[in-house]
């Protein structure tokens, strides 16, 4: 596959070697993956579900402040999964599982850059308790679902790996 | 002890333990509803704590009603998985570090907003908030490393 020539890469990195060596990186790094993951949920939340009028009497504009917030969490999953990858990538790489979540993942960046560049600034005129146009509350919707199947595909693909 | 065989070795049991899909169904429903919960768990921690000044605590009420049904999407997977092998988990140091602190966490979680409801001075509203986070924090690492201290 094409992606062959990147995990063998990976696997000659000193870092694979960290991954592989030391027992308690593996577990370590779920779990900072698991509180990434969370706070970047909850960032989402926020500004998804102000977006949507779930808590439409949150200030719009403070609701914004987490969407770095939503970027810093994303950074944090990001490193993490990337040790994931460094300690197998041959196995994830071929998983579909992973696949679909890397696939996912991309389209939800592509739609946060969509709520970026064609929403945001519209959005941040919104008064308490003003419904936001529906346009908006399409791509936070998107968003939503996006990172729900996300971590869905995160979480089985243990199990959906061939090789194993 | 005889309760825990009884629902281990029950219909619920056997269907985890068993069937090929089940088990990565309910744990990754037991995900969702984590990230649910622990969400706005920390985003409203984050704006006690002092995050988004401009953000009313009482207009976060609908996002509650949404951490309430990601906890029982939690309590009902949780309660599936623990079917598993509920004998070997009660015994678990981290399970029972686990639900300790979800539990000390959720009731803390009543104490910061009633805190903030009663306008308790902003230390006192900020102290409970942190150990809350914690808590809750902790419910997440030991539910994780539930799979490698066993």
């Amino acid at each position: 596959m094409f992606w062959e020539p990147f995990a063998t890469w990976l696997e000659s990195t000193w870092f694979h070697g960290v991954m592989i060596d030391i027992y308690w990186m593996f577990p370590l790094m779920e779990t900072l993956h698991f509180l990434a993951l969370i706070w970047l949920f909850g960032a989402l939340l926020v500004v998804d579900g102000r977006v949507l009028g779930i808590v439409r009497f949150l200030n719009m504009k403070a609701c914004m402040k987490f969407i770095p917030v939503a970027m810093i969490a994303f950074s944090f999953s990001f490193l993490t999964g990337l040790a994931f990858l460094h300690a197998d990538p041959f196995n994830y790489l071929a998983n579909p599982g992973f696949q679909w979540k890397m696939a996912l993942i991309a389209i939800a960046g592509i739609n946060a850059l969509w709520f970026w560049l064609g929403e945001h600034k519209e959005l941040l005129s919104l008064a308490d308790g003003q419904q936001a146009p529906f346009r908006a509350k399409v791509i936070a919707l998107i968003s939503i679902v996006l990172w729900v199947f996300i971590i869905i595909m995160g979480r089985i693909l243990p199990y959906t790996g061939g090789a194993g | 002890m005889d309760f825990l065989l009884w629902y281990e070795e029950g219909p619920v049991g056997l269907f985890i333990r068993e069937s090929l899909w089940g088990y990565p169904i309910v744990l990754f429903s037991h995900a969702v509803g984590m990230a649910t919960v622990m969400g706005v768990v920390v985003a409203l921690n984050m704006r006690v704590l002092g995050f988004a000044k401009e953000l009313s605590i009482p207009a976060f009420d609908n996002l509650f009603i949404v951490a309430w049904l990601g906890f029982f999407i939690n309590l009902v997977s949780g309660l599936i998985l623990f079917a598993g092998s509920s004998s070997t988990y009660v015994f678990q140091g981290s399970f029972q570090l686990k639900i300790g602190a979800i539990l000390l966490g959720g009731t803390l979680m009543k104490f910061v907003l009633g805190a903030v409801r009663a306008n308790k001075p902003a230390y006192i509203q900020k102290l409970l908030s942190i150990v809350c986070l914690l808590c809750w924090i902790v419910g997440v690492v030991t539910g994780r490393l539930m799979a490698y201290l066993a």
